[in-house]
C-alpha cells in the first residue's frame, strides 16, 4: 500500500502583523505546517506503519515553501519521502488549480492507493482541495474522517458530520480529508528529527506538472479586519465594588 | 564562529515548546512543586519524546546528541516554563551510569528509566560534615570477602530524588573512615535494600524534585554493585562534573531569561504616573542590563558547551560558566522582581519561583565559592604554570 | 439572473433562499433532505437511496444545475455539501469560494488566516460556486411557491458504500439561534466548575459554547459548542467570555456581537482589548458572586 500526504507550507499566523494602514505584512512569520495538516500527517503515518505502508508526503506551493527545515520538519513526522512542487505561480492558487497541481505529483508519485488531507488550510480553510483532487484523479473521497481502517482493496472510515455519523467503506484508490479529532500529531524526538536530514526528497517543476490551470477565482484585496470598538474598561474582581460594577454592565445587557 | 542553530536544533525546540504547550501549565507545576515530584506521565512523556535519550550512548538506546544541543533543550525548557523541570539530571544520571557502570548495570538502570522516565538512581555523596570537601567524608564501605558482600555505613545528605529514583549511587570511603584515607568506591545498591531509611529536608525552591537525608545502617549489598574501580570512586565521578555544571547553568540561564521575559512583558503593559513601565528610565536600564546579562550568559555558556563537544579541557570554563551563570541569574531574576514591585513578591506571579529557583543554582554542584577554589588554580596553571 | 440554493438543514434553506432574493430574480432550491416549502421559485428534490453515501446525489444535482443555467449557486457549508458542490465547481472548471461572510458588488468576503486578514475575491467562472456562512445575508425572510420537483436519481459510477448512519444525539446547544452566548475556556481547570458557567448561563438566559481545546484536547463539549474560525461564527447581542485567553481564532466567532464582556484572573489577557466589559479573577473566587448577585 502506498499513502500520499497532502501538506500545506505557510506563514506561522502567530508572527502575521497588522500594519497601521490595515496591510498584512507576512515578513516575519517563518514557514510552519498548516495545523490541521499536522493531523493529516499524524493519521497517515499511523495508518502506514500499522500497515507497512508507504508514506509520502507532497507540498506544492510558492517558492518560500521550500527550506531545508520545512523539509525535516515533514520528514520527521514518520513520512518516508517528500515530493516538493515549489514555484512562485502558486502563490495564491485557487483550490482547482491547487487540486489539480497535486493530482498531477500524484500521479507521477505513481501507484498511490490512499491521498489523505487535512481539514482544511489555516489561510483558506475551503476544504476544497481534497475534492478538486479526487475529481481530477477521478476517485472517490469523504471528508470528515476520524478513524481510518485499511480493509483489503478499501479503506474503512468513520466519519462525523453536523449531526450525523456515519461509517463508510471505500474501494481503492480514494481521496479522504481528516478531521483534526483524527490524531494527535507526534511530538518529533532528536532521533526523527537527525533521521529526517536523510530521507529522499524530490522536486518537481512546473513543467513536469504540465504547467499551471488558469485561475478560477481571483484575489482582489487582503487586509487586515476593522475590529469593532470596544469600551475596554476593567474591573477588579477582588473588590465587591468591582464585582457590582460588573454585573450592573451585565443586567444593562440583559 | 557561527551562532545560528541547526535546522535540527530548531526543530527539536519548536516539538520541545510543543511537548511543553501539552504537558505543563501552572497548576500542574504548583503541583509539582507542592508534592515534590513530577507526575510520573509527564516524565514518561519527555522520555517518550526523545529529549530524556539525549546525551545517552546510543548503544544503549540513546540518542547522540552534543552538550551544545542538551543546552538548548535544558535553557528552553526552563525558559518556558519559569520552573525548575528536573527531567535533564534524569538523563545526566544515565550518562553517569553508562559512563562507570558495567552493561549489566547499565541495563538495569535504563530499564528502570524507560519505565518510568524518571531518574533511575540518585546520589548519595554530600554527608552533613562533608560536601565538596569530599576526604571529610565518613561513610564507610567494608568489603566482606568471604560473603562477597559489602556493608555500607553513614548518613549522606541533600540527597536529590532519593524518594523517586529505585537505586542509590553510593559514595563511602573504603573500610576506613579517617581523614588521610583517599579510597573511596561507588556502589548502584536498591533503595529498598534493608537497612536505608531516608528523611526529607525542605528546600526553599526548586521542590519539583525531592530531596532527602538518607541513613545507611549496616546496608548489605553484593559486592557486583560496585560501580567503576574500586577506590577510585570520587575521582570517576568527578569527571562528569564539567558536564553536569554545563547544564546546571542552562538551567540557570533559562530561568533567567523568563524572568527577563515575564518583566518586559509587564514593563510594556503596566502603567505608572502616566507613562508605561519602561518608559522610566530606571526600568529601562534595569531591562537593559538585565538583557546583557542575559546575552552574556548565553554567550558563555554555548562557547563552553562548544569546547566539550570540541574535546577542548573545560575544567577551568564549566567552572567559571558555573559561577557566573548562578549568580548572575539570581541578579536577573531580582530585578524581574523588583520591576514587578510588591505584586512580584506575591504568589500571584512566577518570578517568586523563578528567583527563588535560580538562587538554589549557587548551590547545586558546588557552591559559587567552590567554583572560585577551582577556578583559582586552573588560572594560575593557564597564564603561570612556570610558577607552580 | 438566477441562483441555486443548495442546503441540509432548513434554517440554512430559509436564510439562503431569503439571501439569494436579495442577490437574483429566480431563486431554485435543490436539496437531498427533506424540502422547505414557500421559500424558492421552484424546489428540486433529489432522492439518494439507501446504503451509499449521500455525496452520490452529485450527478443528478449537477444535471440540474446545467439544465437551470445559474450564474450563482449558493450552498450551506456542511461538509457533504462542500464535496457534492466542490465536485460540481470541479466538474465546471471552477473553484468554490467557501464561507462567505459578505457579498457586495459581485464580490465576496471571507476570513484569511482564521479571520486575521479579510479577503475578497471574485469568481472568475460562468457560475460562481459560493458556500456561505450563517448570518451573511442579516435578517433575510424568503418567499416562493410551493413546487416540487423530483429529479430522478442518477447513479454515479463510483459510489461509496454506507456501511451504517447514526443521528449523533440531539445537540443540547444551539448556538446560532441564541441571543446571548456564553463561552467557556482553557480557564476552567476542572470539569466540575463548569456547573459555575452553567449557572451563570441560566442566569442570564444563555447558551454555553466553548474554545477549541474544550472539544478537542478535552471532550467537555460536543463539537457544536465550538465556536471559532472552523465552528461558528455567531451574531449574538451579548457574548460573555469566561476564562478565555482571547485568541483570535476564537474571537473571530463573536467579534459581531454587540456588547461583549470577558471575566480572566489574568489582567494582561488579550480579550480584554476585545471586550467592552472585563472583570480580573479567579473563575472559582467570583463566578459564585457573580451568579449569586444575578440570582
Amino acid at each position: 500500500m502506498k499513502i500520499a500526504v497532502m501538506v500545506k507550507v505557510l506563514p506561522d499566523d502567530q508572527d502575521i502583523v497588522a500594519t497601521d494602514d490595515g496591510q498584512l505584512d507576512f515578513s516575519r512569520a517563518k514557514n510552519t505546517i498548516s495545523t490541521y495538516d499536522l493531523n493529516a500527517i499524524e493519521a497517515a503515518a499511523q495508518l502506514a506503519e500499522a500497515e507497512g505502508a508507504e508514506l509520502v508526503a507532497v507540498v506544492a506551493g510558492p517558492k518560500r515553501v521550500d527550506d531545508s527545515k520545512t523539509r525535516k520538519n515533514i520528514l520527521s513526522r514518520g513520512v518516508d519521502s517528500l515530493c516538493i512542487l515549489a514555484d512562485d505561480s502558486l502563490d495564491l492558487a485557487d483550490s482547482r488549480q491547487t487540486g489539480r497541481m497535486l493530482a498531477k505529483i500524484v500521479e507521477k508519485v505513481g501507484d498511490v492507493d490512499l491521498v489523505v488531507c487535512g481539514d482544511g488550510s489555516a489561510d483558506l480553510y475551503a476544504q476544497q482541495v481534497d475534492v478538486q483532487l479526487a475529481e481530477a484523479l477521478g476517485w472517490v473521497n469523504t471528508n470528515a474522517v476520524v478513524s481510518l481502517k485499511a480493509d483489503g482493496a478499501a479503506v474503512s472510515v468513520e466519519r462525523v458530520l453536523e449531526d450525523e455519523k456515519e461509517v463508510v467503506k471505500m474501494p481503492l484508490p480514494a481521496v479522504v480529508a481528516v478531521s483534526p479529532d483524527i490524531a494527535l500529531p507526534r511530538i518529533a524526538g532528536m532521533k526523527d528529527i537527525l533521521a529526517a536530514g536523510k530521507k529522499p526528497v524530490v522536486t518537481y517543476s512546473l513543467e513536469d506538472a504540465g504547467g499551471l490551470e488558469d485561475a478560477t477565482v481571483e484575489t482582489l484585496e487582503i487586509k487586515a479586519p476593522q475590529p469593532t470598538a470596544r469600551k475596554k474598561m476593567l474591573f477588579d474582581g477582588s473588590s465587591d465594588e468591582g464585582i457590582d460594577e460588573f454585573v450592573k454592565a451585565l443586567k444593562e445587557a440583559m | 564562529m557561527d551562532f545560528k542553530l541547526t535546522d535540527e536544533q530548531e526543530l527539536m525546540l519548536e516539538n520541545l515548546r510543543e511537548f511543553c504547550d501539552r504537558w505543563v501549565d501552572e497548576e500542574r507545576i504548583q503541583k509539582w512543586y507542592d508534592e515534590r515530584r513530577v507526575d510520573p506521565e509527564t516524565c514518561k512523556a519527555y522520555l517518550e519524546a526523545g529529549f530524556g535519550y539525549m546525551f545517552i550512548p546510543e548503544e544503549y538506546g540513546g540518542i547522540p546528541s552534543d552538550a551544545q544541543t542538551l543546552a538548548l533543550v535544558v535553557e528552553e525548557l526552563m525558559r518556558c516554563t519559569g520552573a525548575t523541570m528536573p527531567f535533564m539530571s534524569y538523563g545526566l544520571a544515565m550518562y553517569d551510569l553508562a559512563t562507570f557502570g558495567t552493561p549489566e548495570q547499565v541495563e538495569k538502570g535504563m530499564k528502570s528509566y524507560q519505565e518510568t522516565g524518571q531518574q533511575c538512581f540518585s546520589l548519595a555523596l554530600s554527608e552533613p560534615g562533608a560536601g565538596s570537601d569530599n576526604r571529610s567524608m565518613t561513610a564507610t564501605i567494608h568489603w566482606d570477602d568471604e560473603n562477597g558482600t559489602a556493608v555500607l555505613n553513614g548518613t549522606k545528605t541533600m540527597v536529590s530524588h532519593a524518594e523517586t529514583a529505585p537505586y542509590i549511587m553510593f559514595i563511602g570511603k573504603d573500610e576506613d573512615p579517617s581523614h588521610d584515607n583517599k579510597s573511596m568506591s561507588m556502589l548502584l545498591v536498591e533503595k529498598d535494600t534493608p537497612g536505608i531509611t531516608m528523611a526529607p529536608l525542605h528546600k526553599i525552591g526548586q521542590t519539583s524534585t525531592n530531596f532527602d537525608e538518607v541513613y545507611f545502617d549496616n546496608v548489605v549489598v553484593p559486592q557486583s554493585t560496585l560501580l567503576g574501580e574500586k577506590g577510585k570512586g570520587f575521582l570517576q565521578l568527578m569527571e562528569n562534573f564539567e558536564i553536569e555544571r554545563i547544564m546546571l547553568s542552562a538551567h540557570s540561564l533559562g530561568l533567567a531569561q523568563a524572568a527577563l521575559e515575564e518583566a518586559t512583558r509587564y514593563a510594556a503593559q503596566r502603567e505608572t504616573f502616566g507613562k508605561k513601565l519602561y518608559q522610566h528610565q530606571l526600568i529601562a536600564e534595569k531591562l537593559t542590563d538585565m538583557e546583557i546579562k542575559c546575552q552574556n550568559m548565553r554567550n558563555m555558556l554555548y562557547k563552553t558547551a562548544w569546547e566539550f563537544d570540541n574535546g577542548i579541557p573545560v575544567r577551568l570554563d564549566s567552572a567559571l560558566c558555573k559561577r557566573y551563570l548562578s549568580t548572575t541569574a539570581t541578579e536577573v531574576a531580582s530585578e524581574a522582581m523588583q520591576i514587578f514591585g510588591g505584586i512580584g513578591y506575591t504568589t500571584e506571579s512566577k518570578i517568586g519561583r523563578i528567583w527563588i529557583d535560580a538562587r538554589g543554582d549557587s548551590f547545586a554542584g558546588g557552591t559559587e565559592e567552590i567554583m572560585v577554589h577551582i577556578a583559582g588554580r586552573q588560572i594560575v596553571k593557564k597564564y603561570a604554570s612556570d610558577l607552580l | 439572473m438566477k441562483a441555486i440554493v443548495i442546503t441540509e438543514s432548513e434554517a440554512a434553506a430559509r436564510e439562503l433562499c431569503g439571501g439569494a432574493r436579495s442577490l437574483v430574480d429566480e431563486v431554485v432550491y435543490l436539496t437531498f433532505c427533506e424540502s422547505v416549502a414557500g421559500i424558492a421559485d421552484k424546489c428540486v428534490r433529489v432522492s439518494v437511496p439507501e446504503g451509499i453515501a449521500k455525496e452520490a446525489a452529485v450527478d443528478t444535482m449537477w444535471e440540474v444545475v446545467k439544465a437551470e443555467d445559474p450564474q450563482i449557486v449558493l450552498f450551506e457549508p456542511t461538509r457533504r455539501l462542500k464535496i457534492v458542490v466542490g465536485r460540481m465547481a470541479a466538474r465546471d472548471g471552477a473553484s468554490v469560494i467557501t464561507d462567505v461572510m459578505a457579498f457586495c458588488d459581485g464580490s465576496t468576503q471571507s476570513m484569511y488566516f482564521g479571520g486575521v486578514g479579510l479577503r475578497t475575491c471574485k469568481s472568475l467562472t460562468a457560475i460562481s460556486f459560493c458556500s456561505v456562512s450563517a448570518g451573511a445575508f442579516g435578517e433575510v425572510s424568503p418567499s416562493g411557491t410551493d413546487v416540487v420537483e423530483e429529479a430522478a436519481f442518477a447513479a454515479p459510477a463510483q459510489t461509496v458504500e454506507l456501511v451504517s448512519r447514526e443521528k449523533l444525539p440531539p445537540a443540547d446547544v444551539d448556538l446560532t439561534a441564541a441571543k446571548r452566548i456564553v463561552a467557556a475556556g482553557r480557564g476552567f481547570g476542572k470539569e466540575e466548575d463548569l456547573s459555575l458557567a452553567r449557572e451563570f448561563c441560566k442566569a442570564v438566559g444563555g447558551e454555553l459554547g466553548c474554545t477549541r481545546p474544550l472539544t478537542e484536547s478535552e471532550t467537555w463539549f460536543p463539537r457544536e459548542a465550538y465556536i471559532g474560525v472552523s465552528g461558528l461564527m455567531l451574531t449574538p447581542d451579548m457574548y460573555v467570555g469566561i476564562g478565555i485567553s482571547g485568541q483570535m481564532q476564537h474571537m473571530v466567532g463573536v467579534d459581531r456581537a454587540r456588547v461583549s464582556f470577558a471575566i480572566n484572573k489574568d489582567e494582561h489577557a488579550p480579550i480584554f482589548q476585545k471586550v467592552d466589559y472585563g472583570l480580573v479573577g479567579d473563575i472559582v473566587d467570583v463566578m459564585p458572586k457573580i451568579n449569586a448577585k444575578l440570582a
